[in-house]
């Protein structure tokens, strides 16, 4: 049991991790990310890659929503600003990757901040109805300015290179995808140890208490705004370099739900909840196929449990927002004080 | 435990003996084994917006296959179907086939959609070992330098609409078309080269007309479309929505023109559901429906005593995929060559004279990446029927 954790300093009190027994198991999920592509099959690298992906995105939805309790559902569209960036840098300019990225995410924090505008007037639901207007124009944006973005046929990407090597197979994938995930990550849960990241919280928790307190509300929204969609922007990117092809259809509006769900699924408002829901949203019908493969069942249970697996991952989501409405990060928490306190209760 | 010296020479001794023997007796045992299966993978949309055509796909596949297998084969091994539903999303039609080809050796695929064909298509050329088709007719499929390893199972959709403006043309020289297509991928394939087309046959293409897709509110549209009076409006990009609302509206309105559509909104039921005045729909249809039973079709035959119900194009299409695919592996291993993708393409594109068993009303021969062959087919709302309402018009010279 463990009884405390005794605090000497602020700067220990704000440490991200705050005891030797962290730090070990922080450098054990280190290690076995190194082991995991050697060990890995195709499939799981490329579950890998798509989850450092989602989570990167998930985790600028989760600055946006769960920290500054701004509602959007326009994170596909400029994960597709980020993607369609890239994709032209890269076929016409060839320029290199990284800064690709950069320029990805740095185009849909241009675009996340024009979006967030109408966020000092509106809240809530509103918001949310004026971000999809955003994903609707950058969709016509898209499908239209077919000199750039090559229309409704969208673009395919070449490879991209680093250090002379290109990247185009999932393992070499792999070795750019989770370490920029994993920074971005870094990132995101350092900001909220700063004044912005506190910032943010406290407009989330009542803003006009947050104005009386000295934080410029505009700034600070559209602060969040523009962080939220650089890194929509930079996983966009990664999606563009991933998939090779990008058309105005990969990015519809299911998907900016698709990452809302993860985040509330998640935990809304911690660092774990979006890691936790992308790693849910993303890996739980896969995980529910191959439950379903071992079912003794024959031949045509694909066919006939398909539409069950659909029916129990909806289920599985409600069930959680039901009974554990802080989300997987709550859950991860509990777990973590049973250990802590055993064998006492919590 | 301790180890005495002894004892570690003697088991060290032991274990170098098995290590030595273990490739042999391997070598023996796969000298016994029966001959390798060959895999057909599919990432097929069991689920979602598409799960309509995915489940007549699957069906299809697996029906030609238990006939192939239960038949012998190709060159005396099975053909093993291995697949996952997709929801017709790109990322998981991806896993799919990221686990299909991890977990079996493949060697002949089915992909869901355009988006995924596009996406998984430098990955088919990285491995070499897979050639695939799928339910995408975009024309830039039909690349067979960009898409290599790729075929479809039928014309793309720029040589669907070309079909349906031969017919026009040779029905009502000169007449008025009007094209109506959804503002997407789909709905703006076939546009530039109809655009071609009709110059070329002399047709006066008189209005064009773009929707978003599955929209219900048409009254626009077809005011627009009375204003053009066509003689023919081409329907292309859509399934059924907004189909049955725009014909409605323009017969409740006058307008006497002949509605057309593409393969994905042709299928019977489809057009059945579109309501009485669909009666006498046209449209291009690469196979022969389930209950056409004009002309010799053993296949057909044979397909209708497997399942007594009736089957979509759908499922003819993934039916024609499992046969033109497998084919493709006997001929490869018939000449003697390992079952890679570039050699089940060139087995593929060897193919001449080929009789799909009625599937397709003329003998087969392939060029490049689409079988631009296709049939005019009217519906017949009364007998609940597709009826043939021209011979098999082929594009290849």
């Amino acid at each position: 049991m463990r009884i405390g954790s005794a605090k000497q300093s602020y700067a220990a009190d704000a440490a991200l991790f705050d005891s030797a027994t962290q730090w070990r198991w922080v450098a054990l999920l280190g290690a076995s990310l190194v082991v995991f592509p050697f060990v890995a099959s195709q499939y799981w690298l490329y579950m890998a890659c798509l989850v450092a992906i989602n989570i990167a995105s998930a985790t600028g939805l989760n600055i946006l929503t769960g920290y500054t309790g701004l509602v959007s559902l326009g994170q596909a569209a400029f994960m597709g600003l980020g993607a369609y960036t890239v994709g032209v840098l890269q076929l016409r300019y060839g320029t290199p990757f990284l800064l690709n990225l950069l320029a990805g995410g740095f185009v849909a924090m241009l675009a996340g901040i024009v979006v967030g505008l109408p966020s000092l007037r509106v809240k809530g639901l509103y918001l949310a109805i004026a971000t999809i207007a955003a994903g609707v124009i950058a969709h016509f944006l898209f499908s239209h300015f077919t000199a750039l973005t090559g229309g409704t046929a969208g673009l395919t990407v070449p490879p991209a290179s680093l250090f002379g090597i290109q990247l185009d197979t999932d393992f070499r994938l792999y070795w750019v995808i989770v370490p920029i995930a994993g920074l971005m990550l870094l990132g995101a849960a350092n900001l909220f140890r700063t004044r912005i990241g506190r910032a943010f919280i406290a407009i989330r928790d009542r803003d006009i208490s947050a104005e009386v307190l000295g934080i410029p509300l505009l700034p600070y929204k559209l602060l969040s705004f523009a962080i939220s969609s650089f890194y929509a922007g930079v996983a966009g990117g990664l999606f563009a370099y991933f998939f090779r092809a990008i058309t105005p259809e990969s990015f519809p509006l299911l998907m900016s739900i698709f990452f809302l769900a993860a985040v509330i699924v998640g935990g809304m408002g911690t660092i774990l909840g979006s890691v936790l829901g992308a790693v849910f949203m993303t890996l739980v019908p896969e995980v529910l196929k191959i439950v379903v493969g071992w079912l003794p069942l024959g031949g045509n249970a694909t066919l006939i449990l398909s539409p069950v697996r659909t029916i129990v991952f909806g289920l599985m989501i409600v069930l959680f927002l039901i009974f554990e409405p802080h989300g997987l990060a709550e859950v991860w928490r509990r777990i973590r004080r049973l250990f802590h306190l055993w064998p006492f209760r919590t | 435990m301790s180890l005495s010296k002894r004892d570690f020479c003697a088991t060290s001794l032991v274990a170098a003996t098995l290590l030595a023997l273990a490739p042999s007796a391997m070598a023996q045992k796969k000298a016994a084994a029966p001959l390798e299966d060959i895999v057909f993978g599919g990432s097929i949309p069991l689920t979602g917006v598409f799960a309509f055509a995915g489940i007549g796909i699957d069906a299809g596949i697996k029906d030609y296959l238990t006939i192939l297998n239960e038949s012998g084969g190709v060159a005396g091994r099975k053909v093993k179907y291995v697949a996952e539903d997709t929801g017709y999303k790109v990322d998981q039609s991806m896993a799919a086939f990221k686990k299909i080809t991890s977990q079996n050796k493949v060697s002949l695929y089915y992909a869901d959609s355009t988006g995924f064909v596009k996406a998984v298509n430098p990955e088919l050329e990285r491995v070499g070992s897979v050639l695939m088709t799928g339910a995408s007719f975009a024309k830039e499929i039909s690349n067979a330098q960009k898409y290599p390893l790729q075929f479809m199972m039928g014309p793309d959709y720029s040589e669907m609409v070309s079909i349906l403006l031969q017919y026009i043309a040779k029905t009502k020289p000169g007449a008025k078309v009007a094209l109506v297509y959804s503002d997407t991928e789909f709905g703006k394939d076939p546009v530039e080269a109809a655009r071609a087309d009709t110059k070329k046959l002399g047709l006066n293409l008189v209005t064009e007309i773009v929707t978003p897709p599955g929209s219900v509110d048409v009254s626009a549209e077809v005011v627009k479309l009375r204003r053009a009076a066509p003689d023919y409006t081409i329907f292309h990009g859509y399934v059924s929505a907004p189909i049955p609302e725009f014909i409605n509206q323009a017969r409740g309105q006058g307008l006497q023109t002949q509605f057309m559509g593409t393969f994905w909104s042709m299928d019977k039921t489809t057009v059945m559901r579109m309501g009485p005045n669909a009666d006498g729909f046209l449209g291009v249809m690469p196979y022969r429906y389930y209950d056409d039973t004009d002309g010799k079709a053993p296949m057909l035959d044979k397909i209708r005593k497997m399942r007594p119900e009736y089957q979509s194009t759908a499922y003819m299409q993934g039916f024609l995929a499992a046969m033109l695919l497998t084919e493709a592996a006997k001929r490869t291993l018939a000449q003697g060559n390992e079952l890679n993708g570039k050699n089940l393409k060139t087995a593929l594109s060897s193919i001449r004279n080929f009789d799909t068993g009625g599937l397709i009303g003329v003998p087969l021969s392939i060029k490049g990446n689409s079988i631009p062959i296709g049939r005019i087919y009217k519906a017949d709302f009364k007998a609940q029927k597709m009826v043939p309402a021209s011979d098999w018009i082929s594009l290849q010279q």
